[in-house]
């Protein structure tokens, strides 16, 4: 008995034994999921990091920074509702952190100042990542040329992210590929801008990077230097940048070779099925249908599609009515532009328009009419067909009664999701075109059906190099160079004007406001557009100034460069404008878009709302950042 | 080597030891009895036998009887549970009949703690035994950790209406930032949850309160433990017995969110100005409603009624087109008297339970098996939660010093909503804004709950364009797509178990336990086109599996000897766990056919996914020992240490050790003590411990990681539209990482008094450092999860009381009374940062944690009345921007003289000052009564449905009677309760302020049972030997001065520690009747 107990105790204390030596394999279970540093030190390894640090230029979609628009690369936000380019849309309650936006009362606990900032870190890191795992890479698979390659699309996207940082924050921490959480040197500061280090880092990438590449999406010699440029205007160092835009007008090329060219076709900028033509200097890339249930594509805009008609959702960033009266032109076909430089348009002084009720013509001829507070099954409503107008307006704000794309005649209030609280007008840019709607688009998440897309977001293409090498000539005093190069852009409108919107709208079938009656051949509104014909070149600086940043305000509208352009011309930060500038055109497009009966266009956002010179020309550093970053981090002047 | 060598002779010196103490055996005689009860006089059977100062003993057997070998002059003492112990005094070798009188007491009753068994009266530490027989009385709801509300000084459960809802348990208050809820140890397995047992196959439930008692578990204890037991056969002949209930539950009555009618809902409109929405659907003017509502291509409005166009032929142009909405024409009828929506969701619905069980013991084995169905409906219509469940527990003695024996449970659970910890599962989002219980105060009143077709839902669509009927969306027919829904599980649980006692003293245990859930789940939905903002799509189908597991590898050995006076045991362990799983899930769109039979993956044409991955497995190793010395049944020491190994942590960070050590004195066996004649037992207790906790890091903290998923990694470098994989750092580690730390003393005092009267009081003192966090890391290192680090302390400190009365008016009337009052006072004593904002919600964040305060705080603008016109025009008095006459004033809580973020403060605390249980109870011959009180004081709640109710410029939707009659502004209204109705916002409606939170304490009468048992001689005549029916009532009382639908609130869309919170919850306080009976044949 008692020996058949021991036979028990002793292999159960060699059992104890045993475990208590095999502890530590059990104690280190395989990660799961997820990859470990030193399976990426190949080849494909940084080539995977570097393709991972490209898909950081959506700014969006990355879980882990949060809303999937809040920091979109297309600016619809900080670029264009904090400008005078468009309302928020929607409901006056729906996304605050919108209503804050546009409404200037913006400060540091916004999320989608939250969002943007850490979107531009994040891929700033994810370029560091590159530059990190480069040195590990020990087997040999990566050649010098390779190296060099790699390291200069990496300080590429590190430029460019650093300079969507600096457009917004302006006063933001420099993180280069020292900064890691192992060495705990993290708590960055921010003592002013960087512009050197974002000159230096894309200087170095125009200098390594090849003219051609055989991926479409990658940067080349030319994109680089094309923010480098652009960097250089945000430093309001004129002089550089014109001789890195001249670079890029006479040699630059596309990374398929060709050279770089407006489209004939305006529309092709925003026609997914034309993406990666010779005006997109450097585009972000988009697809759809690729498993990602719309992450890749285009999330960033995904609440930017009409409340109707392309998809069902959810109907933010509508064109305001200070842009779409910007687009009416003289009988000539020029902007209205006084030989001093200021803009007559009533639109800038505070002139309601009345409602154009039931077809009747608004009270006041010098507003372009729209069918605010028309109801969509009003059968007699007509489009203003006779006012002069640049064709560009057709192809950048949706109006009631003329095509939209080519989703025929766009309906009106029913395509608005809150005509009274948003105005009339519907973003364009963005939508793809219908034809293309199933292969080039697709439910984003599973709750917005349609809304995301494979139209890439050009974030620089040739008619903005075009106008920044105008704006560069005028601050150097050719006039008649910055003429020629304003008349170029102008050029591709004049010159076709096949590829005006067609489709006239004549009527309506038995009444029925569902069923239009349009003349395709003929154009939808009344188009007109010529080229300066020497009163840039010969009128006063002011004037050529103001005529290229209408030239850009109309050309670049609705893609989210308007409150950026205006912070660069602003005196504030070395503009040539004076202090002020941008607070005066804000706080007088505020003053039109909030002077209409309540009854017609309520605007809640925008009550009482002002534009605060010396503090609304940059956005606030997210205060969450501050607070851990231990007083590293300082605020923008003028933020609590 | 060398070190487990000498280790090894130490064993062996103290296994010789006890050989010799067993050797003291003088000559012997057999003496003999028989035991009986003195209540039934029926014989007691597995009664112990011992003499007095030996661990000699025996057990009776099935006829009460015994025979043990000894002397005249022995003392015998005869105990078993529930009855009074009894000593005799040896005097012939027969001792007859003895009758054993019925405890008030439950001194003697063994409870299971950490790896073994005590009596309750050697308890040092606290540990709170739940009397299952009251806690059984109520219903479960489908989530049995629910009958611990309210049972339990220290223990506060937040129980939830939704059928298998599943309940919140903490221990002595919320403890960290992440998982609070206890670790459960069912027959020795440690798993997370006893939602799912059968309550009729629960033996006990102790709960281990302190780091006293629960340290022996180490690092998955920290949270304290509730370990159960569950039935084994007893003695006797077997038994076959039948517990049913069938009740039916009531929601709540009247306007439960206090909404305007559809002519008030227009008057408001009016009174606020908002042109925009008036004038498209109430265009009659003031406190008219249209008739129709409509939506189709490119016509939209409203028809018929004051104001608007002539109905005409309009309702001819009614269209639905399933497949394509596109195409539809939707017209509803505006309900002119208002739908009544809480009341379109919520509708009576009926519960049941049935339990067979058979079970029955020889000297040898004993086996117990149970078969269980559940069908919980759930008031809020199409929500159910079905269980079906087995349960095997056999014990087999092998020989007479071998035991084996397992405990097996199996069920399924069949739902159509998912359980959070299903991954890809939607399900019905409680406490959130989305939610169909939301949208009954968010959806307008004059919106039917179906369109004029009569089968196909109205809805906020079917109107103007733009939105004026606001966005909420139906909640019928949201809850209607969870008919395509089901979620099922399968779940095996328990062990196999051998003991073996061996030289005498000792007995060696080995146990391989486990759980082993499997699950699947599908889902459908088809376009919807009822909600304004969802008006299109396609439908498409989610389904998905997969399964986690975990084992238990637990091996101890005991040694217990008595020597004397001195009663020692010793208990060391080895044990080790490991958890694992794997989940897979896919989708897609477009079905060509809605019929259910053809829905699947393979026949989506459109958006098909697939996912899947590993849940991370994680590895555990213990050591473990524990030593209990007894004095002369005086003094009594307990001491416990714990070593365990964590794969959570990185090497070098894996192990920790627990020790803890406690002592209790029996005061009242002093002899100063043992002539007071009221006091039956004394006994003061003190406990220090020491207890980890890992749960709230996940397993690959300690590793830097990189990731290249779709949505995330993958980019369309090429140009080309299609995607290719990149990488992107996903994770940050931490090496140094480890666990929570809990450390906490406890001072008790156990006694029985004046006969009658059982009281336990505990005062504790616990500290939680190292809280386990996500490192706040700033933005500059990118977007890659910063890992968890210990960083912050919270102290908890508290009372819990416990009185307990039993008594009886002759044989006939018997009565008793238990109170337990549960006192904690949370405090955050460090955090990096100072705090931590909370509980995100539409307008602003509502809770901060901050040094200082308690977990969860509500935090926002103090509400200091109203802006006066002479306010407006004071530049003295501090304004926000927007502020207009009527709108909120702030008060200006740093007098810097302006409103601004810097002004919030601490506005309220969902923290309860205490909450209490009162189980009642009586017999009268055969009937009895019962009755169980839930209260909770002292906390209060943000009610956060007011938002959307209560200011007009919050969404378009519906809002309450009082936004008409109590705001400022609103005609006749002199004592304002809300601010000027207005659609314009500022600050005075969007922030987080004090208007939110209201009291909330509250006292439930949870239950109400009436019952009768049939006389045994009359129903032995029908071959029943037991039966009793009742009568019940759930809930039948809340008494509360919180208005909102119930004061008890899970967590809301934030996380466990922001709690107390409205968004619309799912009541767990409805009403319910019903009627059961137990019978045993």
């Amino acid at each position: 008995m008692k020996k058949s107990i021991f036979k028990f105790i002793i292999p159960l204390s060699l059992v104890f034994l045993t475990l208590s030596y095999s502890c530590k394999k059990f104690l280190n279970q395989p990660i799961a999921n997820a990859l470990v540093p030193s399976v990426l030190a190949t080849k494909a390894g940084v080539d995977g990091l570097l393709i991972g640090a490209y898909a950081m230029l959506p700014m969006s979609g990355n879980p882990t920074t949060g809303d999937t628009w809040g920091g979109s690369v297309s600016n619809w936000h900080f670029g264009g509702i904090g400008s005078d380019d468009a309302n928020k849309g929607s409901n006056p309650t729906d996304q605050p952190d919108a209503a804050a936006i546009m409404n200037h009362s913006v400060d540091g606990s916004n999320d989608y100042v939250r969002t943007k900032w850490w979107s531009c870190l994040d891929g700033v890191q994810r370029a560091n990542d590159v530059l990190r795992e480069l040195p590990l890479v020990k087997d040999g698979s990566i050649s010098a040329e390779y190296a060099a390659e790699v390291t200069a699309e990496a300080k590429f996207l590190r430029g460019v992210f650093n300079l969507e940082l600096s457009k917004v924050f302006r006063n933001v921490p420099y993180v280069d590929e020292t900064i890691t959480y192992s060495a705990g040197n993290y708590n960055v500061g921010n003592p002013g801008p960087i512009w050197d280090k974002v000159e230096k880092d894309l200087t170095d990438a125009t200098g390594a990077l090849p003219a051609t590449q055989a991926q479409l999406g990658r940067a080349n010699k030319y994109a680089a230097e094309a923010f480098l440029a652009k960097a250089l205007m945000f430093d309001h160092k004129y002089t550089d940048a014109l001789a890195a835009l001249t670079d890029i007008m006479t040699n630059g090329v596309t990374d398929q070779g060709v050279h770089f060219a407006l489209n004939a076709n305006f529309n092709n900028n925003f026609d997914a099925d034309m993406k990666n033509g010779p005006e997109a200097v450097f585009a972000v890339q988009m697809a759809v249908h690729d498993g990602s249930s719309g992450n890749n594509g285009n999330p960033g805009d995904i609440l930017n599609f009409p409340a109707a008609g392309p998809t069902g959702c959810c109907g933010f960033y509508q064109p305001s009515f200070t842009l779409v009266n910007a687009f009416r032109v003289t009988a000539g076909g020029l902007p209205f532009i006084n030989a001093d430089g200021s803009l007559p348009l009533n639109d800038y002084d505070g002139n309601p328009i009345v409602a154009a009720v039931n077809g009747a013509s608004p009270g006041n001829n010098s507003t372009l009419k729209s069918d605010q507070g028309v109801d969509a099954t009003d059968s007699k409503y007509m489009p203003d067909q006779t006012t002069p107008v640049d064709p560009r307006l057709d192809w950048t704000a949706g109006r009631r009664g003329i095509p939209f794309i080519d989703y025929g005649i766009m309906p009106g209030a029913s395509w608005a999701r809150a005509q009274g609280d948003a105005g009339p007008y519907i973003n364009m840019k963005n939508v793809y075109h219908q034809s293309s709607a199933a292969t080039q688009s697709e439910s984003y998440g599973g709750w917005a059906p349609g809304q995301a897309s494979a139209m890439n977001y050009n974030m620089i293409r040739y008619s903005d190099i075009l106008l920044m090498a105008a704006e560069c000539q005028v601050e150097g005093g050719n006039q008649a160079a910055a003429e020629a190069l304003v008349n170029q852009v102008r050029g591709r409108m004049v010159d076709h004007p096949e590829n005006w919107v067609k489709g006239r709208l004549t009527g309506y079938t038995a009444n029925d406001a569902t069923k239009p009656i349009v003349d395709n051949t003929q154009n939808a509104a009344n188009y007109v557009i010529a080229r300066y014909t020497g009163q840039i070149a010969g009128g006063t600086k002011e004037f050529a100034r103001q005529a290229v940043f209408y030239e850009r305000r109309l050309e670049l509208a609705m893609e989210g460069q308007r409150f950026f352009d205006l912070q660069r011309w602003d005196g504030t930060f070395g503009g040539p404008e004076p202090t002020g500038y941008m607070a005066s055109v804000l706080n007088k497009a505020i003053a039109t878009n909030t002077s209409y009966p309540a009854a017609y266009f309520s605007n809640g956002v925008m009550k009482n709302a002002t534009f605060t010179a010396g503090r609304n020309e940059i956005y606030p550093i997210p205060t969450g950042q501050i607070n851990v970053e231990h007083g590293a981090l300082k605020q923008n002047a003028g933020y609590p | 080597m060398f070190k487990s060598l000498l280790l090894k002779g130490r064993t062996m010196c103290i296994l010789v030891l006890c050989l010799l103490s067993s050797l003291v055996v003088t000559a012997q005689t057999k003496i003999t009895g028989k035991v009986i009860g003195g209540d039934d006089k029926q014989p007691i059977i597995g009664a112990t036998v011992k003499i007095k100062g030996t661990n000699v003993g025996v057990v009776t057997d099935v006829n009460g009887n015994f025979t043990l070998s000894g002397k005249n002059g022995y003392v015998l003492i005869i105990s078993y549970i529930g009855y009074q112990a009894k000593t005799i005094t040896v005097s012939s070798s027969d001792l007859g009949t003895i009758t054993l009188d019925v405890t008030n007491s439950t001194l003697n009753e063994v409870v299971v703690t950490g790896y073994q068994s005590q009596r309750k009266k050697d308890i040092t530490s606290a540990i709170a035994v739940v009397d299952v027989t009251d806690a059984k009385r109520i219903p479960t709801g489908g989530a049995t950790a629910n009958i611990l509300q309210g049972q339990a000084a220290g223990v506060t459960v937040v129980t939830q209406g939704q059928p298998g809802g599943g309940a919140s348990v903490q221990i002595r208050g919320i403890q960290n930032f992440g998982n609070s809820q206890p670790l459960y140890v069912i027959d020795g397995v440690q798993g997370n949850s006893m939602s799912n047992l059968n309550p009729n196959d629960i033996e006990s439930i102790q709960i281990l309160k302190d780091p006293g008692s629960y340290a022996i578990y180490g690092v998955a204890g920290g949270n304290g433990v509730v370990v159960i037991t569950t039935k084994k056969g007893k003695a006797g002949a077997s038994t076959i017995s039948y517990d049913a209930y069938y009740g039916t539950q009531v929601p709540k009555g009247g306007n439960v969110f206090n909404i305007l009618s559809p002519a008030g809902m227009s008057k408001l409109a009016y009174l606020a100005g908002d042109q925009s929405v008036y004038l498209k659907i109430y265009p009659g003017g003031a406190g008219t409603v249209p008739e129709y509502g409509y939506q189709g291509p490119g016509a939209s409005g409203v028809a018929g009624g004051p104001g608007a166009n002539p109905v005409g032929d309009l309702l001819s142009k009614y269209n639905f087109d399933a497949s394509n909405t596109a195409n539809d024409f939707l017209i509803q009828k505006f309900n002119q008297s208002g739908t009544d929506w809480f009341h379109a969701l919520f509708k009576a619905a009926p519960e049941q339970y049935h339990t067979v069980t058979a079970s029955g013991a020889n000297d040898k084995n004993n086996y117990y098996m149970s078969l269980g169905y559940l069908d919980q409906q759930g008031t809020m219509v199409y929500t159910y939660y079905k269980r079906y469940e087995a349960r095997v527990n056999t014990n087999f003695n092998i020989a007479k010093n071998l035991r084996v024996g397992e405990t097996g449970y199996f069920y399924y659970g069949l739902s159509p909503l998912g359980t959070s910890d299903i991954p890809g599962q939607g399900g019905i989002s409680n406490q959130n804004e989305g939610a169909p219980i939301s949208n009954t105060y968010r959806i307008m009143p004059q919106i039917p709950v179906y369109d004029i077709s009569g089968t196909n839902f109205g809805g906020t669509y079917d109107g103007p364009g733009g939105e004026p009927l606001g966005n909420g969306a139906n909640p019928v027919a949201q809850a209607f797509q969870y008919q395509n829904d089901y979620s099922k599980n399968w779940n095996i649980q328990g062990n196999v178990f051998a003991e073996l006692d061996f030289l005498k003293h000792f007995t060696a245990h080995i146990s391989m336990g486990g759980n082993m859930n499997n699950y699947y789940y599908a889902q459908f939905h088809t376009p919807a086109y009822m909600d304004y903002e969802s008006h299109g799509g396609s439908n498409g189908s989610n389904e998905g599996a997969g399964y986690n597991s975990n084992y238990n590898w637990t091996n101890t050995i005991k040694y217990s000897q008595i020597f004397g006076k001195h009663n020692v045991t010793a208990l060391v362990g080895f044990e080790q766990k490991y958890y694992n799983g794997r989940y897979i899930n896919g989708s897609g769109d477009n079905l060509f056919s809605v019929d259910p039979s053809y829905v699947n993956l393979t026949n989506v044409t459109a958006n098909r996914q697939v996912s899947s991955g590993i849940n991370q497995p994680i590895g555990t190793q213990s050591f473990f020992g524990s030593l209990d010395y007894t004095y002369n049944d005086k003094y009594i020491l307990r001491a416990t240490v714990r070593r365990d190994g964590s794969s959570v942590f990185y090497p070098g960070q894996q192990w920790g050790t627990f020790p803890s050590v406690s002592a209790a004195w029996r005061i009242s066996q002093e002899d100063f003590l043992k002539s007071v004649s009221w006091i039956n037992d004394m006994k003061i207790r003190a406990s220090w411990g020491e207890a980890g906790f890992s749960s709230n890091v996940a397993g690959y903290n300690a590793y830097s990681l990189y990731n290249g998923t779709l949505g995330n990694g993958y980019y369309p470098i090429a140009g080309a539209g299609v995607t290719q994989q990149g990488f992107y750092q996903s994770n940050l580690g931490n090496t140094h990482t480890t666990w929570e730390n809990d450390k906490g003393l406890d001072i008790g005092l156990d006694a029985s008094l004046f006969n009658h009267f059982e009281l336990t009081f505990d005062w504790y003192r616990k500290t939680i450092s190292g809280l386990l966090f996500a490192a706040n890391v700033p933005n500059t290192l990118g977007g890659a999860q910063p890992p968890a680090i210990n960083l912050g302390n919270v102290g908890n400190n508290g009372m819990d009381i416990a009185i307990d009365y039993r008594n009886n008016v002759g044989n006939d009337f018997k009565y008793h009374a238990g109170v337990n009052v549960t006192v904690y006072k949370n405090k955050i004593l460090s955090l990096p940062n100072n705090y931590i904002d909370d509980a995100f919600n539409r307008v602003n964040t509502i809770v901060r944690h901050e040094v200082g305060h308690p977990i969860g705080e509500f935090f926002g603008y103090q509400v200091a009345g109203f802006y006066s016109a002479a306010d407006m025009t004071n530049a003295n008095v501090p304004k926000y921007a927007g502020a207009q006459e009527g709108s909120f004033k702030y008060a200006d809580v740093n007098n810097d003289g302006q409103i601004t973020d810097a002004d919030r403060t601490f506005i309220g605390n969902p923290n309860p000052k205490f909450t209490y249980g009162i189980n009642l109870g009586a017999t009268y011959k055969a009937f009895d009564i019962s009755a169980i009180l839930y209260g909770s004081y002292g906390n209060q709640v943000y009610n956060y449905t007011l938002y959307w109710t209560d200011f007009y410029g919050s969404f378009n939707g519906a809002k309450s009677n009082d936004a008409l009659t109590k705001s400022y502004g609103a005609p006749g209204v002199t004592n304002p309760l809300l601010p000027i109705q207005s659609d314009l916002n500022s600050m005075g409606t969007t922030q987080t302020s004090s208007f939110y939170v209201s009291n909330a304490s509250f006292l439930k009468i949870r239950n109400v049972q009436l019952g009768y048992t049939f006389d045994p001689k009359i129903i032995k005549t029908i071959g029943m030997s037991k039966l009793r029916v009742y009568v019940q009532a759930t809930n039948p009382v809340t008494i509360t001065k919180y208005k909102g639908l119930d004061p008890e609130l899970p967590p809301g869309t934030g996380n466990a520690q922001s709690f107390g919170i409205d968004e619309g919850n799912y009541p767990s306080n409805q009403r319910q009747w019903i009627v059961g009976l137990n019978l045993t044949f």
